[in-house]
């Protein structure tokens, strides 16, 4: 699941899949605009066929943040 | 249903772009009043898949009006040559969207008309600004509205003044060759409001398109990119068994195949009507089918529902050859280039041998259920072009005649009394407001006969026509198989008085091989005569595809100096004896 996870980011964050990790986020991720945030998220929600709230995604600061509110949504990760 | 990829697959497309050098080049802007970025990198790929390189420029969020007003704006700056201008009905009615009644009927009307005037302001500062084309989308017609079922019965209620202005757009723009209104309400008709627009991307980022369907927007705005570039498709390439009929003539007979107005037969029915459409808008139809030509015949002229006549085909290959020897023939008598057909058939191998074999053909593989024929059809945007001319309308006619006029080639004797007993008639014109788009829609379409290939917009003709100091002309042919229009375009630039140079020289490549190109190049030495130049001055600009006038200007005696050729207006060049040339207006 975390790999899953961490491909979506490269692929809409345009980065390599090593370059990825819990405290990766806008801050500090170049490509990490506020649209490619608003890509993810949507990418997020076909890939885990979830839907997020807007509090949830207001709420994504890092790739930690991702995961939280993914675990919220009975999504598991190893 | 038009399936398209997501939005993440362009941009992550988009990354992976390698420039060709042998592409057309096209600068796109986008500027709009709502977040819609992906756009421009899903047109990009799109382009790129066409051999188009397409460089970009986009407006910063909501700053379209800036754009447009700053002589010195980033998107002038960038020179584009098309411009496309999203709107929004939410944010361009401000605090009406949401209450349109707070103002009375007077006022609503009033209000339409001061925005109506606000858009219009800003289009006549960007034609001021720029040479680009700009492209518009109307308004939304939301579904919703407060009054609920009874906004049908307000006069010029909510819904109407959307429309109104709408109507207002289309008719106030519809001359003017380099605005385009873009009919993105039927856009969101079609792929439907609850799909595209949702309150939470809405909210969240002033997304009013949902990632998905931005692909499904690039799909209906790349046509004016092809038209632009002179990209259009013109011949539609159709097998016959399971495409335009249901069954197999040669094994289910005339009476069994499935043809009418009755399921499942109507399928094929309605696909027909549609050709049909296509066909009278200009689109060249021709068959390409293994079948016996009897027993085919046989359907196409006596089938009592069959739509499409054996004059609505400008050619038929119906034999045993090979599909792909058929299509090099069309190709060759129709004298269109393949990468202008698109090819209908049935049988995936068919269609995967044409792809292989003539990858300039685009395939259109029809082996699926005959019920989406039309739909498949529907959602293709090849055939658009920015303007429909006469010519166009009259297309297949013109073919035809070619066919006849090819058929008499076969009998005559030699190619000079073939061609005395054409009885060709050409009627040299200067340009001017009614010569226009045709003269225009030449120079961009036209490859073989091309002198120079230079493209020009209606609105580079308009200018150039109005220059003292050009002279721009056409020649429309006519014999004794009917009148195959405005075939043939000059542009000469007058330098000075001592010689003038051969901008462009071109002929439609449907009447080459008859020297009609030898009447205005008479023409133009003649008029060079008369204002005392010594000198003609052309040159031969080789592409992939102007070949075919490679030796005309060694042929007409001019003279090769490095890379231009040069004519000596104080010789003569004969006109062919079998033409008869009229000057228009002498």
């Amino acid at each position: 699941m975390n790999n899953k996870l961490i491909n979506l980011i490269s692929k809409v964050m345009n980065i390599s899949p090593e370059e990825i990790n819990d405290e990766s986020g806008p801050l500090n991720v170049e490509n990490w605009t506020s649209f490619n945030s608003y890509v993810l998220l949507y990418e997020l929600e076909k890939e885990f066929n979830q839907k997020f709230t807007m509090d949830e995604a207001m709420d994504v600061k890092s790739v930690a943040d991702i995961k939280r509110h993914l675990k919220n949504h009975g999504i598991q990760f190893d | 249903m038009l399936n398209e990829q997501s939005l993440q697959y362009y941009l992550n497309q988009a990354q992976k772009l390698e420039k060709k050098s042998n592409s057309k080049q096209i600068k796109i802007g986008v500027i709009s009043s709502y977040t819609i970025t992906g756009l421009a990198e899903t047109l990009q790929v799109k382009c790129a898949e066409n051999n188009i390189n397409c460089k970009y420029y986009v407006g910063g969020y909501n700053q379209y009006s800036q754009e447009i007003i700053s002589q010195d704006s980033a998107l002038y700056k960038f020179t584009p040559d098309i411009v496309f201008l999203l709107l929004d009905t939410r944010s361009l009615f401000g605090n009406i969207f949401y209450d349109p009644y707070s103002l009375n009927f007077e006022e609503r009307k009033l209000f339409v008309k001061e925005k109506f005037e606000e858009i219009e302001n800003l289009i006549n500062i960007f034609s001021k600004n720029s040479n680009s084309k700009l492209i518009i989308s109307n308004l939304t017609i939301p579904s919703y509205s407060s009054f609920g079922i009874n906004e049908t019965k307000q006069e010029y209620g909510f819904h109407e003044m959307i429309s109104s202005l709408n109507l207002k757009l289309n008719l106030s723009f519809r001359e003017k060759n380099n605005i385009h209104i873009f009919d993105f309400n039927s856009f969101i008709s079609k792929y439907g409001q609850k799909n595209i627009f949702n309150f939470k991307n809405f909210l969240f980022g002033d997304i009013q398109i949902i990632f998905d369907y931005i692909p499904y927007l690039a799909h209906e705005l790349l046509p004016y990119i092809n038209a632009f570039l002179g990209m259009t498709k013109k011949c539609i390439v159709l097998d016959l068994d399971n495409t335009l009929w249901g069954g197999i003539i040669g094994e289910d007979g005339f009476e069994k195949i499935q043809l009418g107005p009755e399921p499942p037969g109507n399928a094929y029915y309605e696909f027909q009507k549609f050709l049909r459409v296509l066909k009278q808008q200009g689109i060249i139809l021709a068959i390409n089918s293994k079948n016996n030509l009897e027993d085919a015949l046989k359907v196409i002229q006596e089938h009592p529902y069959m739509i499409l006549k054996e004059e609505d085909f400008s050619c038929l290959k119906i034999n045993w050859s090979d599909k792909v020897k058929n299509l090099k023939e069309i190709s060759k008598e129709l004298n269109i280039g393949l990468d202008s057909i698109v090819f209908f058939d049935d049988d995936k191998i068919n269609c995967e041998y044409v792809n292989v074999s003539l990858p300039q053909v685009k395939v259109v593989n029809l082996s699926g259920d005959p019920s989406f024929f039309s739909e498949i059809l529907q959602n293709m945007n090849d055939f658009d072009s920015l303007k429909i001319t006469n010519e166009d309308l009259k297309r297949t006619q013109m073919y035809s005649e070619q066919i006849k006029r090819d058929e008499l080639k076969d009998s005559s004797i030699s190619l000079n009394d073939f061609l005395k007993n054409l009885d060709i008639n050409v009627t040299i014109k200067k340009s001017d407001t009614f010569l226009i788009p045709r003269i225009s829609q030449l120079t961009l379409k036209t490859n073989q006969f091309n002198l120079t290939t230079k493209r020009y917009q209606e609105e580079d003709i308009q200018r150039l026509t109005n220059d003292p100091n050009f002279l721009v002309g056409c020649a429309q042919i006519e014999d004794k198989f009917g009148d195959s229009g405005i075939t043939g375009v000059f542009i000469v630039n007058k330098k000075n008085s001592n010689e003038w140079y051969l901008d462009s020289f071109l002929l439609s490549c449907r009447i080459m091989g008859r020297e009609i190109e030898k009447s205005f190049i008479v023409y133009i030495i003649n008029e060079a005569k008369k204002n005392n130049i010594e000198k003609i001055i052309a040159e031969y600009i080789p592409t992939q595809k102007n070949k075919p006038s490679k030796n005309f200007l060694s042929e007409c005696g001019f003279l090769k100096h490095n890379d231009k050729w040069i004519y000596d207006v104080s010789h003569s060049l004969k006109l062919p004896e079998f033409l008869s040339v009229r000057v228009e207006n002498e």
